[in-house]
């Protein structure tokens, strides 16, 4: 299998709107021969992620897209620190191995994961809340995110009063409160409606381009992937391998919306389809 | 869709109906008094006992009081408990054949136990009103302590929350609700066993009348007190919905 190589700086042609100075820039994620197995050592050992280097520019959105249980989600909680498990191979954050609580990332999951007994403006400052910062500063920014995405309106209802669109718009003021460089996103709209979805993905370029921060994003739709990123990687079915780095070169900013009707999305598309059923397929 | 107004007026006409049936029949001698007493019997005596001759208070205080106390002992110490095993497990496995067997038993049985060690007088109702509370609430702090959502506890470790934040800020306010439906039940079952003890044997209280007035053959007495009872555990359900609604206001 032909592995791609992955110079940071050979990658970036799709960051049109991006400083020339985030080239020269180290990596903000930087993955070298990462091999991830767990029960490592028993009879029962399974090889997750397989010899995996990965490395991302300062601002850049790149996506992982793979079968599930191709390692997507233990790669971003090795990043997290969350992952306490050994694993082989060099992986860094900002130059420093991953801790769990780093305040350089931010963090989202799939389910919007609001705190039920609080606000929607308290949910949106809860990670600055347990960041420390003084309750006027986190209340003020809460509430500029809020309206950033479309809750201004709604800073006094409990999560039970918002739909799940709102909930997770929520969760985006929640994860873009924070001034973490490192945005790491496990799937956050795999569980909306297709209307739901392509709103929120415009949202969350927009913010993208106003926070201008590192995302790596895990998700299973590859049309998701393609409007969103800079680059798409393809990983395997289990063992994780990388199979494909594919560059986005759609300029930017993007229309979601648009792009569901634009041919260069589609042949991109194709392409992208036909290296993950490559992937899914290698070992069978 | 009927009017709450209408809903509220068919009860009235029932009961009054019924009541009315009742003395009618009462009276009659179809429904006989000696064993079933009369709504105006009935009447009477709370009417002696609240406002002529007012013996009553003094008992009914005395119930709400050790149920009170009890209530109130119980239920910290659960709480306090389950925050204990929640952060030791092991002490939790260590307790948990012991608590098992205590929770299991038939707690009024323990009455003439506490009788010989507490006397007549207020304690030993506590002993088993607490010995009832206790183990609700703290079943419900444990469960409600344990079923915190993980999606909360894996984001608010990867945002950096120190484990006391994370207690504070996550787990125990989840918990709320279900230590919460506990302590409802706490509270009914510290009546219970409140009475329950005043009934085989006390100084004071609804349950030593009502074992009195049974022995007497005070057959308006008996039916005066059970109404009673019945409207102090309504008043405690009431209170505790009205507490939860403002408490729980994000449910």
């Amino acid at each position: 299998m032909s592995r791609p190589a992955v110079a940071p700086g050979a990658q970036i042609a799709g960051l049109a709107h991006a400083p020339p100075a985030a080239v020269d820039l180290p990596p903000s994620i930087a993955i070298h021969d990462l091999t991830m197995r767990f029960g490592a050592g028993t009879a029962g050992a399974v090889l997750a992620v397989d010899n995996v280097s990965l490395s991302l520019a300062p601002g850049e959105f790149v996506s992982l897209v793979g079968p599930s249980g191709c390692g997507k989600t233990t790669i971003l909680n090795l990043l997290t620190g969350l992952l306490k498990d050994e694993a082989e191979g060099d992986v860094r954050v900002l130059g420093k191995p991953p801790h769990e609580g780093n305040p350089d990332i931010a963090y989202m999951l799939a389910r919007d994961s609001l705190l039920p007994w609080r606000t929607a403006l308290d949910n949106a400052a809860f990670g600055m809340e347990v960041r420390g910062l003084p309750k006027r500063e986190r209340d003020s920014r809460a509430r500029d995110l809020l309206q950033q995405v479309g809750l201004g309106d709604f800073a006094d209802k409990f999560p039970k009063a918002l739909s799940h669109g709102m909930r997770q718009r929520c969760a985006l003021a929640r994860t873009f409160a924070l001034d973490s460089p490192v945005l790491l996103m496990d799937e956050p709209f795999g569980a909306l409606d297709a209307q739901t979805k392509l709103t929120l993905e415009d949202l969350l370029m927009q913010l993208w381009s106003a926070h201008r921060k590192t995302v790596v994003f895990v998700t299973h739709d590859l049309a998701e992937a393609i409007a969103l990123s800079d680059r798409v990687i393809v990983m395997s079915a289990r063992p994780g391998r990388i199979v494909a780095d594919v560059p986005i070169d759609l300029p930017r900013p993007r229309d979601v919306r648009k792009l569901q009707t634009d041919h260069r999305f589609h042949d991109l598309y194709a392409r992208l389809w036909r290296l993950l059923e490559q992937g899914a397929s290698a070992h069978d | 869709m009927i009017k709450p107004f209408r809903i509220t007026l068919g009860h009235v006409v029932f009961i009054v109906a019924l009541v009315a049936l009742w003395e009618f029949l009462g009276a009659r001698g179809v429904i006989d008094p000696t064993f079933a007493g009369r709504p105006s019997g009935i009447a009477s005596y709370l009417w002696r006992g609240f406002i002529t001759d007012r013996n009553l208070w003094n008992d009914l205080s005395y119930t709400i009081a050790a149920a009170a106390i009890a209530f109130v002992g119980g239920s910290l110490t659960a709480i306090l408990a389950g925050l204990l095993f929640t952060m030791l497990p092991g002490l939790h496995r260590a307790c948990e054949p012991y608590l098992s067997l205590l929770n299991a038993m038939p707690r009024i049985a323990l009455v003439p136990l506490f009788l010989l060690w507490f006397g007549l007088g207020i304690g030993s109702k506590i002993a088993v009103a607490i010995s009832l509370t206790f183990f609700i609430v703290l079943a419900a702090t444990v469960a409600g302590i344990r079923g915190v959502n993980s999606d909360h506890l894996v984001l608010s470790r990867a945002l950096g929350a120190s484990p006391g934040q994370i207690f504070f800020k996550v787990t125990l306010p989840s918990a709320v609700p279900v230590i919460f439906s506990g302590l409802r039940l706490g509270l009914v079952y510290a009546l219970l066993g409140v009475v329950g003890a005043e009934l085989i044997a006390a100084e004071h209280g609804l349950g030593q009348v009502l074992a009195y007035l049974q022995s007497t053959f005070d057959m308006d007495g008996v039916m005066a007190l059970l109404l009673l009872l019945a409207l102090l555990g309504l008043s405690i359900t009431v209170a505790m919905n009205w507490l939860e609604k403002k408490l729980l206001v994000w449910q």
